[in-house]
């Protein structure tokens, strides 16, 4: 086993810094425990350089820096990014566990063949929770204890086999162990505070001042005793909140939040199984004007087939939010699925082009998002006599179509009409009378008896012909005899185009 | 001939005035008269057709069927885009296409429906692409037609009776009438010698005893009328 832990120092400012560009970083940035006397919990580059610490009270931090941005610390974010990030690494193994708050353990002795081995794995982890917009310090230990000191202190070398750990984790602090501060205190007063020392003192008398949990701890970091970890399972449903720096007044401004929600997205599909079918993107407007009555700005769409590539999605919602008019200016996204469907792994390309060609997002999906969900259709033949009713449209959609199985249709052509049929047909009857007063109308083909509908009132009984028009058209004609025969009058219904 | 001339003239680099230029990638279309008259013996791929209609109900659509079950064999989709009428399932289910492949898309304007007609001509995923649109503007048609070209797809667009286009930007361009119970086809432009005399199709007949002496209906007698002799 081989664990490899992340540790996330800087998630309550990652939350909010995430949402900006790149060339927002200079901007000084500071997270706030809030409450009466709110500190300085954590602070970006920028106004760390302008002398603001941790610890120190807001009103001294403005008197350095009178122009940082501030934010209340979010707990309920935090958890909801720590998830998020699980969701995402479950990619590179299925054994990944929330360790700590601000923690992830993933056992990666099982992919290291899949991805290469150990320092490519580690490389595509930092670099994708970078993409992501967080800082993390990785840990690697046999142990997810071990991998969590590791990680917190900072702690570079990967350590694959036990018997390095004693030696490695020896002078770390204990601090760093997520034990309680009564024992942390008695040890200092002790003068214990690093692991070694811990380690290297008498078990018993340390489980009778200390606690048997103490002594567990120690020996999973030092993996000795088993250290089982509740796996993380995604959640069944995906929402995602990004929070704005400031209102955005402009669709265009929107798309970078827009695609770091859709990665987070694609994560959770892929961690699932499953493609998205409907999704909804909700803007919410400044706090406010949704105090006025301004209601947030939904944007429901829906994909002609389960998708769950980056690319696809992300053409999809922009060719969507390209129609939408914004009432106000956004403060936050919230991403959630509506519907999905199971969608299996693909195999990759071989090639490079083979990937180009699949991020292509598909023209009915294209199509929809830009004209409206109902614009794109399909058509059925529907086992019925009267000509109006012998066609079906329905919406193109995946999930219709999955519904739609071979053998129905095979039913539906067994039930086609042995009599011609036009491929056009008028969306209304047209009376011909005056149409036939030039020159007569050769019928070339029936009549066609059709008497159907008496149970739904609305009935017909129609004698249909193919004929030919003296413009040298074919057409569609009926004589309508529902009220009695042969004295009805005629009317055009199709065209043989 | 001659066969050092021979040999020099089927050099792909001389082109000589009474043929037509090579197309990259055609579509048989199913008729032989029709194949004859095209460059390439077959509808082009990656290029824009444009058919003039005398009217409608002539075999318009009948003439293309064959191109487009072709399509569908080859696994890409058919996009009809604004068509004037309700296209039938029934007739097209009869005809033997593919209708979980055959998409129809309405617009509500002009403007939309020459986006949605440049995006379908564009998709890799669709090999035919037809739309009914009232498209004059040169540069318009000239997009399209590159449009056509990178999808590699076979677009249609059809000119309504009363939609007179001048210059176009279609290397293809047909008209197509009735004569006598046939459709003729007569080449307006390909990219190849001019073909002074229209195409006569055969094999669109709806029914077998097509030739058979009809009966007629007139008004205001309305019934039918076995022809004099």
């Amino acid at each position: 086993m081989l664990w490899v832990c992340l540790y996330f120092p800087s998630l309550a400012l990652d939350i909010f810094a995430r949402a900006w560009h790149d060339e927002d970083a200079a901007q000084q940035f500071v997270v706030a425990s809030g409450g009466n006397a709110p500190k300085v919990i954590l602070a970006n580059d920028a106004a760390r350089e302008a002398g603001i610490r941790r610890g120190q009270t807001i009103s001294a931090a403005l008197a350095l820096a009178p122009d940082i941005v501030l934010r209340d610390r979010d707990p309920s974010g935090e958890a909801h990014a720590i998830a998020q990030l699980a969701t995402w690494t479950l990619r590179f193994t299925p054994q990944v566990s929330i360790i700590a708050a601000d923690a992830l353990v993933l056992e990666i002795g099982g992919s290291l063949r899949l991805f290469g081995g150990l320092s490519p794995l580690v490389t595509r982890i930092s670099n994708g929770v970078k993409a992501q917009g967080y800082q993390a310090q990785l840990g690697i230990a046999p142990s997810p204890t071990a991998a969590l000191l590791l990680a917190r202190a900072m702690n570079a070398h990967s350590i694959r086999d036990a018997r390095e750990l004693p030696c490695i984790l020896a002078p770390l602090p204990l601090k760093l162990l997520d034990i309680d501060a009564d024992t942390l205190a008695t040890l200092a007063a002790a003068g214990v505070t690093t692991f070694g020392q811990a380690a290297a003192l008498p078990r018993d008398a340390l489980a009778r001042r200390c606690g048997q949990r103490f002594i567990t701890t120690l020996d999973r970091a030092l993996a000795r005793s088993p250290d089982p970890r509740v796996p993380y399972v995604p959640p069944p449903c995906f929402s995602s909140r990004l929070e704005l720096p400031v209102p955005v007044a402009d669709i265009e401004a929107l798309s970078f939040g827009v695609n770091r929600l859709v990665h987070e997205l694609t994560a959770w599909l892929s961690a699932r199984g499953l493609g998205a079918v409907r999704l909804s993107l909700t803007l919410t407007h400044e706090h406010y004007l949704q105090q006025r009555g301004v209601p947030p700005t939904h944007v429901p769409f829906t994909l002609g087939a389960p998708a769950r590539t980056p690319a696809h999605l992300i053409g999809v919602l922009r060719e969507r939010l390209a129609r939408v008019a914004l009432p106000a200016p956004v403060e936050a996204i919230v991403l959630e699925s509506e519907e999905t469907a199971p969608l299996a792994g693909r195999n990759l390309g071989l090639l490079p082009e083979d990937e180009a060609d699949a991020a292509q997002v598909p023209l009915v999906d294209r199509l929809r998002a830009r004209l409206g969900d109902d614009a794109v259709t399909l058509l059925a033949p529907h086992a019925e006599h009267r000509p109006e009713k012998s066609d079906r449209t329905r919406v193109a959609r995946a999930t219709l179509q999955s519904k739609m199985p071979a053998r129905k249709v095979h039913k539906d052509s067994e039930s086609l009409p042995e009599a011609p049929r036009p491929l056009w047909l008028l969306a209304e009857p047209e009376p011909l009378q005056h149409r036939l007063e030039h020159a007569p109308w050769a019928l070339k083909d029936g009549p066609e008896r059709i008497e159907s509908g008496w149970w739904d009132g609305n009935d017909l009984r129609r004698d249909y012909f193919v004929a030919e028009t003296p413009d040298g058209a074919i057409v569609w004609i009926y004589r309508d005899h529902r009220y009695g025969v042969d004295d009805g009058e005629w009317f055009l219904h199709g065209l043989f185009a | 001939m001659n066969s050092a001339l021979a040999t020099l003239l089927s050099n792909p680099a001389i082109w000589r005035g009474d043929d037509c230029a090579p197309e990259p990638a055609t579509l048989p279309s199913g008729f032989a008269a029709v194949d004859a008259a095209l460059p390439g013996h077959g509808w082009p791929q990656g290029a824009l057709t444009e058919m003039l209609i005398e009217r409608e109900g002539i075999g318009e659509l009948r003439l293309t069927l064959p191109a487009l079950l072709r399509v569908q064999a080859q696994g890409r989709d058919v996009v009809w885009i604004a068509p004037p009428h309700r296209p039938y399932a029934p007739a097209l289910a009869a005809a033997g296409l593919d209708l979980a492949r055959f998409y129809v898309v309405r617009c509500h304007d002009a403007k939309d429906a020459l986006w949605a007609y440049e995006q379908a001509l564009r998709a890799p995923e669709c090999g035919a692409a037809f739309a009914w649109i009232a498209a004059h503007d040169e540069r318009v048609l000239r997009r399209l037609q590159v449009a056509a070209r990178e999808g590699k797809t076979w677009g249609v667009l059809w000119r309504r009776p009363g939609q007179r286009a001048s210059a176009s930007a279609a290397p293809l361009r047909l008209a197509l009438a009735p004569r006598l119970g046939k459709l003729t086809v007569r080449v307006l432009k390909r990219r190849g010698a001019e073909l002074p005399q229209p195409v006569v199709v055969g094999g669109l007949e709806l029914i077998s005893k097509w030739g058979e002496q009809p009966e007629y209906l007139s008004w205001p007698n309305e019934g039918p009328q076995r022809a004099p002799r």
